[in-house]
């Protein structure tokens, strides 16, 4: 019998009526992606050997971008009836509503029989969980606040490791002193937020973060603590260089490998650059979480399976999804990937210097920081990066009218 | 002429596919979108009618009316520059040129190119520590300044030279064809009565190709109002968001923020601002009863 | 027709007209100073992409975007066309360079014989409610693309044709014809009325006039038709993706695979020599076109 599902009053999509040409094989699942860069698709073919070696299929689509290109076109396809078994998704509250609508599938038996709750950071967990039941499989996890720096530069500047703002800025005092532009910006309106939230998790602390980002809490906004946090992120304008404007993360890394500039902050796929590079992480580049409080922000992407007609596809999707968070894969797959396994219970003596900070930091459950998307909706958080960008931009606003401004853009968004 | 004469029953049917393709892609849309910015619609469309939130929230937004105001300068900067490059560069390959063909061609290839990356050469040319300052200041110059697509009053600006870069070749194409149309006769006429070429261009060309001028116009307006891939790739909105435009609003918040709600509400503004424009001109142009069909 | 033969040929004249050149006065060196540097301007983006293209990532992150390469190397070009990684398939963007082609044809020929069509209706033809249609098609083409979207998909999967080859061609002349329409509208609009009218006096019904006088007629818009078409279509990146299904996806696609990524590391010298591959195709057509382009215009644009 066709089930016709009202997805929309007033428009009618009929769901699963066409069933896709990749499902005519037992275990063949169409995977629907944006990892598209030389890095990112040799991390995927990991995941693609995996399930192909236990008896699947892969079949790859991949759209490149930054999600917000390849998230409506795999929507539309969810809607227009023709889904990809499994489809990539921001881990947050845009799920929701797929769930609401009955469009995915819950992945209860398998997250059960495989122990997922036991092995992944409580923080993950829960942002793959709806109403008690799991609605997607969490791949990756990527450190978000990291600063990256250049050991040499550093050295002959005879600057230390910062582990305090008032080291970090003298250090920067040195830098520019020695003609070396102190942080490499990218003035890019998510870049310039990963450096805020770095900077409100490492003076103003996890409950702050969390007060700011999960309760979006006002007065917490208004604290003076959240004012200390806003003054250090409009200090380092005086840090930064003329041309940082739209400038791109990789651009800015090349500054800091090639000795121009002596730090940026940066998520950790800006080891990629360096290992491209022929850097080598603790030898020619180091990496602090912090300076001040050492937490770790935890950001990544999950996969979502749409609900199939056939029943092959969903074998399919069990399967696959039981591959991505087996040990071996998810190894394989985040060494190649440059972020650290989902699951805290691997292996991870293979990993470089820098992620093995991560991981060590990782172990303690208080210091697992789920990123802003995770906790807000995508409406809120990148409306508050326009307040940031606009902050970063015109030195002449002040603290409190940034503050006012964040509150204001919260109140709008939420 | 009587109109009975031209009406005839397959003129209809002609116009079906037009027809069927008005209703619903266009009309069908424009409805769509309007019913939707009255609701509460995120990730996905949904039917929950909040009545006029959104445009509240709109119109509360910093970012949009700057996108509002720059749409504007962008359009003024785009159309009248276009207009006039395009003219002098028209008129200039006018005058019996060596090598026409290689310079039309030169002033045409941008307009083929993926703005994505052709964008990223102008992004570094533009930026003050990679591109033409930090080069002219190399040669000993060295208080030499131009860095406007770092300066928050000046970014647009900037948008602007790239659209013009991108736009003019197709204005001069368009342009050249319209001088190329005008009789030989008149530029004797003018040499034996001694009147300067400049007058002639001014005094009598320019008005003869008022149907050019409309239909290039016409062009760059669409541009202006979907202007997007320029922002995108020059300066991503900034510094800040002071080169903020309304086609990347909508787009921001119809993908990538999910509030489909807003960005409805945001396209049914920049219709209705559209619709004021220009039902003034289409009345003029194509609805005056007393207009003889055929030219006038 | 003896008129609209020396009317076409009046209008194909493509030797310049402007005002006689006298000998080398200062004038015309000032013409050729202008042209010469408008022509950098123009060229100034195309250098930096060609010589960034030429580079080897090392030699890009230094950051010398004027210089020329020091060893310049056509990998990154043989990379963009055979090799690049755009997801698990590693084939470059010559991947979608046939299904673009199989996009192009029929979308280009079909947008511009209706949007033609239309056009001669709308402009030799009484019809009831043909300035309001025409009002409504001009009006939704300042609407951005996007927002067409979430409607159409579920106006294709509901009559069946989302993900086919035949949504894409749709869509494609869905959005070509405000501005064929307006073209085509305009060029008829300008020619001799007495032809048709003499067209009628003999008898001609609607599409007999069409076939037999207008189409052939129209040589000139139809070339100005085709190249921006042809530009459009080409470069369409979103419409494809979301219409076209896996089995059809344009080159574009792995254009924008390639070029497009946020996290992911970006080779510049790649990018920039896959976005002139891709430019090829409309590039040609404007190098063979572009005698006919300008002579095209001429015709359409001389009355609106």
């Amino acid at each position: 019998m066709k089930r016709v599902t009202r997805v929309l009053l007033g428009a009618v999509a009929m769901v699963g009526l066409v069933v896709g040409v990749a499902q005519a094989d037992p275990q063949k699942a169409e995977v629907f992606h944006w990892w598209t860069s030389g890095g990112e698709a040799a991390a995927v073919q990991e995941f693609a050997k995996a399930f192909n070696a236990a008896g699947g299929e892969w079949v790859d689509t991949a759209i490149g971008g930054s999600g917000s290109t390849a998230r409506p076109i795999g929507i539309n396809r969810i809607i227009g009836g023709d889904p990809p078994a499994a489809m990539q998704f921001n881990t947050g509250k845009q799920i929701d509503e797929l769930v609401a609508q009955g469009l995915i599938r819950n992945l209860d038996d398998i997250a059960e029989k495989e122990g997922w709750k036991a092995a992944l950071p409580p923080a993950f967990y829960e942002a793959v969980t709806r109403d008690g039941h799991v609605i997607a499989v969490p791949v990756n996890n990527h450190g978000q606040n990291w600063v990256w720096y250049n050991k040499a530069v550093l050295e002959k500047a005879g600057i230390a490791e910062p582990t305090t703002w008032d080291e970090f800025f003298a250090a920067g005092d040195k830098l520019k002193a020695a003609g070396i532009i102190p942080v490499a910006v990218g003035g890019q309106p998510w870049q310039l937020n990963l450096m805020l939230n770095a900077i409100l998790l490492s003076e103003g602390g996890k409950d702050l973060y969390l007060k700011v980002y999960k309760d979006l809490d006002p007065e917490a906004v208004k604290s003076p603590e959240f004012k200390k946090v806003a003054e250090i992120f409009g200090k380092l304008r005086d840090y930064s260089d003329p041309g940082n404007p739209n400038r791109d993360w990789n651009v800015a890394t090349g500054m800091v490998i090639s000795g121009k500039a002596g730090f940026q902050f940066m998520g950790d796929w800006a080891k990629g650059e360096f290992v491209l590079a022929n850097q080598v992480a603790g030898k020619d580049f180091g990496c602090i979480l912090g300076p001040g409080q050492k937490n770790f922000i935890m950001g990544g992407d999950v996969f979502i399976f749409p609900k199939l007609k056939d029943e092959a596809g969903t074998k399919a999707q069990d399967l696959l999804a039981t591959v991505m968070m087996s040990k071996d894969a998810q190894v394989a797959f985040n060494a190649k990937k440059g972020s650290v396994p989902v699951r805290l219970d691997v292996d991870n003596s293979a990993l470089d210097a820098c992620a093995k900070i991560g991981v060590e930091v990782l172990q303690d459950p208080d210091k697992q920081i789920p990123a802003a998307d995770i906790l807000a909706s995508a409406d809120v958080v990148q409306s508050l990066t326009d307040v940031v960008a606009e902050y970063w931009a015109n030195p002449s606003m002040t603290a409190d009218a940034f503050i006012e401004k964040w509150n204001t853009a919260v109140d709008q968004a939420k | 002429m009587k109109p009975r004469r031209r009406k005839n029953v397959a003129s209809y049917v002609a116009l079906i596919p037009a027809f069927i393709i008005v209703v619903f892609a266009y009309l069908g849309t424009m409805l769509w979108t309007v019913q939707i910015s009255f609701t509460d619609s995120k990730l996905l469309p949904s039917m929950n009618f909040i009545g006029i939130r959104q445009y509240e929230r709109l119109f509360a937004t910093s970012r949009w009316i700057i996108s509002l105001e720059n749409m504007v300068i962008f359009g003024i900067g785009l159309i009248l520059v276009c207009l006039v490059l395009g003219f002098l560069m028209a008129a200039a390959l006018d005058q019996k040129i060596r090598f026409e063909n290689t310079f039309r061609t030169i002033f045409l290839y941008p307009y083929a190119m993926s703005f994505i990356v052709t964008g990223l050469a102008w992004q570094w040319i533009l930026n003050p520590t990679l591109g033409v300052q930090q080069y002219v200041r190399n040669l000993g110059w060295t208080n030499f300044q131009f860095d406007w697509i770092v300066q928050n009053d000046r970014a647009i600006y900037v948008v602007i030279i790239a659209g013009v870069w991108q736009a003019s070749g197709l204005v001069m194409a368009l342009m050249l064809s319209g001088l190329r149309g005008i009789d030989q006769e008149l530029w004797k006429a003018a040499q034996i009565d001694g009147i300067p070429a400049w007058r002639v261009y001014l005094n009598i060309v320019v008005p003869m190709m008022r149907p050019t001028i409309i239909t290039s116009v016409v062009l760059l307006s669409l541009a202006v109002v979907r202007v997007y891939d320029l922002v995108i790739a020059l300066t991503g909105g900034g510094p800040g968001i002071s080169s903020e435009v309304p086609a990347k609003f909508i787009l921001d918040y119809l993908f990538g923020r999910s509030n489909i709600g807003l960005a409805t509400a945001a396209s049914s503004v920049l219709l209705v601002i559209v619709l004021v424009i220009i039902t003034p001109w289409l009345y003029y142009e194509y609805f005056r009863p007393e207009r003889a069909k055929g030219g006038k | 027709m003896l008129q609209a033969t020396s009317r076409a040929t009046a209008a194909n004249a493509v030797e310049p007209s402007g005002p006689r050149p006298r000998s080398v006065t200062a004038g015309r060196v000032g013409l050729y100073v202008f042209l010469a540097f408008a022509a950098l301007f123009f060229l100034l983006p195309m250098y930096v992409m060609i010589v960034t293209s030429l580079k080897t990532m090392g030699e890009i992150r230094i950051g010398n975007i004027f210089s020329l390469p020091t060893e310049a190397t056509i990998e990154p070009w043989i990379q963009a066309w055979n090799s690049a990684c755009t997801g698990l398939n590693c084939g470059g963007i010559k991947v979608g360079f046939w299904n673009s082609v199989r996009i192009l044809i029929p979308s280009v020929i079909l947008s511009i014989f209706i949007g033609a069509l239309t056009g001669y209706a709308l402009s030799l033809w009484r019809v009831r409610g043909a300035n309001l249609l025409f009002a409504v098609l001009l009006l939704g083409a300042f609407l951005p693309y996007q927002v067409f979207i979430y409607p159409l998909v579920r106006i294709y999967s509901t009559i069946g044709i989302y993900g086919t080859m035949t949504g894409i061609v749709v869509t494609h002349i869905i959005f070509g014809l405000p501005l064929m329409t307006l073209l085509f509208r305009n060029y008829y609009a300008s020619l001799p009325i007495e032809l048709f009218k003499a067209a009628r006096v003999d008898g001609g019904g609607f599409f007999q006039i069409f076939f037999r006088l207008m189409l052939p007629m129209s040589t000139p818009i139809v070339i100005v038709a085709c190249i921006l078409q042809v530009t459009g279509i080409w470069n369409d990146f979103l419409f494809g993706v979301i219409f076209a299904g896996r089995e059809n996806l344009p080159m574009t696609v792995q254009l924008n695979n390639i070029v497009n990524s946020t996290q992911g590391e970006k080779l510049y010298n790649v990018n920039m020599a896959a976005t002139i591959l891709t430019a090829l195709v409309p590039l040609v057509v404007y190098f063979i076109s572009g005698r006919w382009f300008v002579r095209g215009i001429a015709a359409g644009a001389v009355k609106g």
